[in-house]
């Protein structure tokens, strides 16, 4: 299902998104912006390649910033979680 | 009308019946296995027992006294004398038999393990909601290993499942059967604690329970019997099945009380069980199906439920209808667009009720009188008082007429104007159910405007449609606002129309616009009031001898809006080498240019047509089109337009041409076969000779064929009809006109030339190893000439092919939409603009990540900032607006909009020569056009996503390789890779990688050439068996020799050591090197087989390079040069010194994933399907996409679009069980003790309510009153 590997090849690869850990009020107010509970976010396991190096631990929430197609660019979130 | 109280189905909970609830539930224990006695009455205690419910209406219920209409039915229930294993849930009793003590039934864990696990799902955070659920999973994993019971310290017995109802423990003592009893024993001791922990839900499903100890026997209405017309008695298949078991139950009773032999016993439990396992499942593999008298297999409770004609979806996700009807179609241009015509006989038998008013009264009446056979006349009339007067039966209806009073209903006949849903399957997309007004006509068929053929997909060919008629004003409402044909001219797949003209309508358009029509006052102004012109006519255009003519694009510009500007280039002046942009409207004048597909045609977008729909609404482009097209038809067929055989007469000049140039093709093949004999051919990368010959040859004949055809089309008039219409785009291409007139060219089986059939020839009419293209299935003549007997066998041959992969085709694509639908469904646009799945849970936080909807987008964009700067341009006036100006403006306008959307407004500001006031104006409109063009709450955006990827997949191809040009790297494409995608497949069939290198701008030329190789060297994958002269030799005991290339181990650039170094660390053989071999000495001598296995691994063995990375090229793009490979290793190329590790491309998005990290595979997702569709030359909007690769990323993994992805972990079981593997879903629902929250499609469809979607999303809230 998923990777055990610990370690991050390409984290700047053109495929990869910026991922920034968000603060404790930042991903408050997401959560009351959407009004919806953590678990209601689209999720990310902690061994994600894409977020090994920043330190994340589970129960964080991971903004990523998107190139995009139709909007240039674009938000996306995601809750971080156990495997 | 009685007053019934409706109920609404709030959820559904699965269980488990514990046999005391059986027995509670029951009204009658079934003893006999008699059903009727000689007199034909219900035996007492028989399978037909009055108690159990009423079949026939006049009877009452022994048990609720309710007639046959209203009895529901009530079960009984048969006490089984053995217990005996519940089919449906073996799977959990062999787990828990595996998982728990064979002494004190605790599961076979120590207590700190199981206390760590209980604490950690008691009070475990949110982010443990995908850990959580592998609790179970780990500790049946950790249970199933123990041999010691770690509570009670007794050794454990391994346990031997013999599918599908056996288990046998062995001990020491030898083999030991365990019986249901012994089963049902154990797991009644397991413990709360230990169950709760594997999540059962102990309250609805404690796992003794699956042990049958009584069987509930349904209720006689569902497995009603049915009389014969001989007046034979037929029983249900269930019934017949129940029968068998009280049969064996009974002799089981019998043989125990009368102390039988334990083996005849046993015997007779195993029967009892195989009896019980076919009541529940008749297709279980290992047992033999239980079959009819007739040697037909009994249907029992699961057929029932299952499959396609299952309950699930043949009677519960899919009803049947009234008020429908279903004919033939054929076409009538002289419909609207959005009318279909109805026989007589058909509008006669549908109604439309309609409530008797002061002002219907009259006309209401009039109809009554006509009654139900005259049309338009009316079927039933209902009283206010709830009765329903059948006009059938009535002898004079006048009398009932003069009874209508004020609101009484009248269920009247089909009419003029009425509104009806028309559709044809398969439903494909939303465009296949339309609403159209109906237009009662003579004949026995629909009629339908041919305009309307492409969203439906039909022809005239015996095609069939259904017809529905909404019965309530909301339904009607409905239909009118959304589904009407008008309203759907632009496909939500891209944003352009899908209706349009089409064939003689092009054609039509084109003669008609072309620069030397002209038609006299008359004509002119006959064909204006035929497309419903009513305003003054302009002044003809044309001063000739024959006195003032008008011209036909006079004609085609009276039905454009007076304010229309526009320019573009036409199919045909791009197809007779004429100016660009030659279509010039100007404030609706069609100043120059012929109008053809680009114009008008459907499919296209950025047409006249499109132009009209978005700038002036779809009401106006309906009657633009409308008009234009009754117009063209009757234009048309006035000027007269056919194709015959006449049209592709070529001269005897021209055929001599064609002649010797085929000629001197096959000389030119000769020599390729030669060279090639010779060995003088030089092969190709990546080829054999022999494959370059093939190659070479192929490439030869298709240009002869094209050359073929280039002298055929050049040689033809301008005004020669094929010509016309393959320019225009009406029908063909100049390539039929070529297959035609010049030769029909290389038929192929495929992808390759025809080889096979007899030995070493096509056909017994040829030699052997013939070379001359004809053998093998090259046709010179062409279908004017006719074709030899043998050329039309080839083309039979290839014709078939063709007919083959359709045929696959819609299969595939046919499951593919399936599932996609299924995973979609329920997919939802929420008010806050996320979308969401019913139980709330983000999928995208803004729709497309821009919240346009693509159905209300200007090809996509949510308005075109060009089209609005130009048609500001006209009636603008003052001088260009400063720089300044421009962008206080801009900055005052585009806060709202994304950055893609502003740059782009910007860049068109600054680009425009409009005035301040313009620029303002021309923003305001497109901020406008932006607030219209934003998707709507409840908006289904899952089902159009899934349509606007399903529909175009009938229309890919399902080859799987294109070998356009030679030497081309083979990859997956079409349906298949579509399919492959969203599969979330592991590997996929031709996995490959673009590999980009370290920017370098120091190097020249050569010594980026140079270092690209050295690159290259260390990703191929080097195996023992690259290196070797002649294969392995061995002899099959002791050793196998490997005899190495020098050669090889030059090019590949491995020495010996590698080999060496590679081999070492394989323990089962020693290593002896002498010069150039290297033999391998086996520790243990080991029979061929082994040796065998063992020599194939050391051939697999990787030297040098890349595992996987088969083969590769390299490519010059820009002056860098760039890997491609066969064969994706992303982990190890990563790591590979000088490649360029931020632009390494795979097309394994499940390597991504597992790479690069979840956010990597989306994106590449989304780049693999948009490049396949384009590919295939179909345009689907990228939102679609995003959605699609969204969905399947927002776990955190890839998920796949089916029943092991996002289909089979729903939150609905209802949803689950109704797509794929339907009784197991239910079983595990029970064991979990799952209720159903009806919050999806599926389930409600399923239980009869309205769907939480679209237009059902909205709900009335009210604070009820709560208690006084």
């Amino acid at each position: 299902m998923v990777t055990k590997k610990l370690t991050t090849l390409a984290p700047d690869h053109i495929d990869v998104p910026k991922h920034e850990i968000m603060t404790r009020k930042e991903a408050e107010e997401v959560l009351e912006k959407y009004h919806c509970k953590a678990t209601d976010l689209p999720l990310i396991f902690v061994t994600d390649p894409a977020i090994i190096g920043i330190g994340v631990k589970p129960g964080d929430m991971i903004k990523i910033t998107r190139k995009s197609a139709t909007a240039g660019e674009s938000f996306y979130y995601r809750y971080v979680v156990e495997v | 009308m009685s007053i019934q109280t409706v109920k609404a189905i709030d959820g559904i909970k699965f269980c488990v019946w514990s046999p005391n609830e059986i027995r509670k539930y029951s009204v009658a224990e079934i003893t006999a296995p008699e059903t009727y006695d000689e007199d034909g009455m219900a035996v007492q205690g028989g399978l037909m027992d009055g108690r159990l419910g009423t079949l026939e209406p006049g009877q009452k219920c022994l048990t609720c006294g309710n007639t046959s209409a209203r009895c529901p039915g009530h079960f009984g229930h048969v006490e089984l004398a053995e217990p005996v294993l519940h089919i449906a849930f073996i799977d959990n009793i062999h787990k828990l038999l595996n998982a728990t003590c064979r002494s004190c039934s605790r599961l076979k864990v120590p207590q700190e393990v199981l206390d760590e696990f209980s604490k950690f799902k008691k009070y475990s955070a949110s982010f443990t909601v995908i850990s959580r659920k592998r609790i179970p999973e780990q500790i049946f994993e950790k249970a199933k290993k123990s041999k010691e019971c770690p509570h009670c310290g007794k050794i454990q017995n391994e346990l031997i499942f013999t599918k599908p109802t056996i288990f046998i423990e062995k001990t020491k003592l030898g083999e030991n059967r365990l019986l249901p009893i012994t089963i049902r024993e154990r797991f009644s001791q397991i413990i709360d604690d230990d169950l709760r922990l594997l999540n059962y839900n102990i309250d609805t499903a404690r796992p003794e329970w699956f042990i049958l100890q009584a069987l509930p026997v349904p209720p006689v209405t569902v497995r009603p019997s049915i009389i014969l017309e001989s007046g034979i008695r037929s029983e249900d298949d269930l019934t017949h099945k129940m029968v068998d078991i009280i049969r064996v139950n009974q002799r089981l009773k019998e043989s125990k009380e009368a102390g039988t032999p334990p083996l005849i016993v046993q015997d007779l439990v195993d029967l009892l069980q195989y009896h019980c396992t076919t009541y529940f499942d008749n297709e279980v593999s290992g047992i033999p199906q239980a079959h009819h008298r007739s040697g037909r297999p009994l249907k029992t409770l699961t057929q029932r439920l299952k499959g396609k004609e299952g309950r699930f979806r043949g009677s519960l996700s899919g009803k049947r209808v009234d008020f429908s009807s279903r004919t033939v179609i054929s076409p009538d241009p002289n419909l609207d667009l959005g009318e279909v015509g109805v026989p007589v006989q058909i509008a006669t038998k549908l109604t439309i009720p309609e409530i008797v008013t002061e002002w219907n009264i009259e006309k209401l009446k009039k109809l009554v009188v006509n009654g139900p056979n005259t049309f338009p006349g009316v079927n039933y009339i209902v009283r206010p008082d709830g009765v329903k007067i059948r006009l059938d039966f009535v002898e004079d209806p006048s009398i009932i007429a003069d009874s209508l009073e004020i609101g009484y209903l009248v269920e009247r006949h089909l009419s003029d104007g009425d509104i009806v849903l028309f559709n044809r399957q398969p439903s494909l997309h939303q465009m296949s159910i339309m609403d159209h007004h109906v237009r009662v006509l003579p004949g026995k068929t629909f009629r339908l405007h041919p305009s309307v053929c492409p969203p439906y997909n039909a022809d005239f060919d015996g095609d069939e449609m259904n017809l529905h008629v909404p019965q309530s004003e909301e339904a009607r409402a409905e239909a009118m606002l959304l589904m009407r044909v008008q309203e759907q001219l632009i496909s939500p797949r891209f944003g352009g129309p899908i209706i349009g003209g089409l064939r003689d309508f092009i054609t039509g358009v084109y003669l008609l616009t072309k620069d030397d029509t002209t038609l006299t006052k008359q004509e002119f102004s006959n064909y204006a009031m035929l497309g419903g012109y009513d305003e003054k006519l302009p002044e003809p255009k044309i001063n000739s001898k024959n006195g003032l003519l008008y011209t036909g694009k006079q004609l085609f510009s009276l039905f454009l809006p007076s304010d229309f500007n526009f320019v573009m280039t036409s199919k045909w002046s791009r197809g007779t080498n004429g100016k660009q942009k030659d279509v010039v409207i100007k404030n609706g004048e069609l100043v120059s240019g012929v109008i053809d597909k680009t114009g008008i045609g459907a499919e296209e977008p950025e047409s006249i047509l499109h132009r009209i729909a978005k700038d002036y609404g779809n009401e106006k482009a309906n009657k633009f089109l409308n008009s234009v097209l009754i117009i063209i038809k009757q234009f048309i067929t006035d000027y007269g337009f056919s194709y015959g055989y006449s049209d592709l007469e070529l001269s005897e000049k021209d055929r001599q041409a064609i002649d010797d140039d085929l000629q001197q093709t096959y000389k030119t093949v000769a020599e390729i076969i030669a060279d090639k004999n010779k060995g003088t051919l030089k092969g190709l990368r990546g080829m054999t000779i022999a494959e370059t010959a093939e190659a070479k040859i192929t490439y030869e004949l298709a240009k002869a064929r094209d050359r073929a055809g280039i002298t055929a089309n050049s040689n033809l008039a301008d005004d020669n009809a094929g010509k016309i219409m393959a320019t225009t785009g009406a029908r063909g291409s100049a390539l039929n006109v070529g297959q035609m007139a010049g030769a029909l060219g290389q038929q192929s089986r495929r992808g390759k030339r025809l080889h096979t059939g007899y030995g070493n020839r096509t056909l017994p009419h040829f030699k052997e190893h013939d070379d001359n293209p004809d053998s093998h299935g090259f046709v010179k003549s062409n279908f004017r000439d006719g074709l030899s007997v043998l050329e039309f066998f080839f083309h039979a041959m290839g014709g078939r092919e063709g007919l083959v992969d359709t045929a696959v085709r819609t299969q595939q694509s046919g499951y593919m939409q399936r599932r996609l639908i299924n995973a979609f469904e329920h997919i939802r646009l929420e008010y806050d603009g996320t979308v969401r799945d019913p139980h709330g849970h983000i999928i995208q936080f803004l729709y497309g990540e821009d919240g346009i909807d693509v159905a209300k987008s200007d090809h996509g964009e949510a308005f075109n900032i060009n089209r609005l700067i130009e048609s500001e341009s006209i009636i603008d006036s003052g001088s260009k607006a400063t720089k300044d100006e421009i962008n206080s403006i801009s900055k005052k306008y585009t806060k709202v909009f994304n950055p893609k959307l502003t740059s782009m407004v910007n860049d068109g500001l600054h680009n425009s020569k409009l005035s301040k006031q313009g620029l303002e104006n021309v923003c305001k409109k497109g901020l406008e056009l932006y607030d219209k063009s934003k998707v709507e709450p409840g908006q289904a955006v899952g089902i159009v996503t899934a349509q606007s990827i399903g529909e175009p997949g009938t229309q890919m191809t399902l080859r799987t390789f294109h070998t356009a040009g030679i030497a081309e790297k083979n990859v997956t494409l079409g349906l298949p890779r579509i399919i492959e995608l969203v599969d979330a497949r592991k590997k996929p069939s031709t996995p490959s990688m673009d590999i980009y290198l370290d920017k370098d701008s120091k190097s020249s030329k050569e010594e980026k050439k140079e270092k690209a190789i050295q690159i290259a060297r260390e990703i191929l994958q080097t195996t023992v068996a690259d290196l070797l002269i002649r294969q392995a030799e061995t002899d099959y005991q002791t050793k196998i020799t490997l005899s190495i290339d020098n050669n090889r181990l030059k090019i590949r650039g491995c020495s010996l050591d590698d080999i060496m170094s590679a081999l070492e660390t394989n323990k089962k053989f020693e290593l002896e090197r002498d010069n150039n071999t290297i033999t391998l000495q086996l520790v243990a001598e080991s029979d061929a087989p082994t040796v065998v296995a063992l020599r194939n691994k050391v051939l697999k063995t990787t030297v040098k390079g890349v595992p996987d990375i088969e083969r590769l090229t390299l490519k010059e793009e820009n002056g860098d040069w760039l890997i491609q490979t066969t064969g994706s290793n992303l982990a190890k190329v990563i790591s590979v010194k000088g490649v360029d590790k931020n632009n390494v491309r795979t097309n394994n998005v499940f390597e991504i994933s597992t790479v690069l990290g979840i956010e990597a595979a989306r994106t590449s997702l989304i780049n693999e399907l948009k490049s396949t569709l384009e590919n295939q030359g179909l345009e689907v909007d990228v939102r679609y996409l995003m959605l699609v690769a969204d969905l399947m990323c927002h776990k955190g993994y890839l998920q796949q679009i089916g029943r092991h992805g996002i289909a089979g972990s729903k939150d609905s079981v209802l949803a689950r069980a109704a797509f794929e593997i339907t009784v197991p879903t239910i079983a595990n629902a029970a064991k979990l003790g799952e209720i159903e929250e009806l919050k999806g499609i599926t389930e409600n469809v399923i239980v009869g309510s309205l769907i939480p979607i679209g237009s059902g999303t909205v709900d009335i809230f009210m604070k009820s009153n709560t208690k006084k």
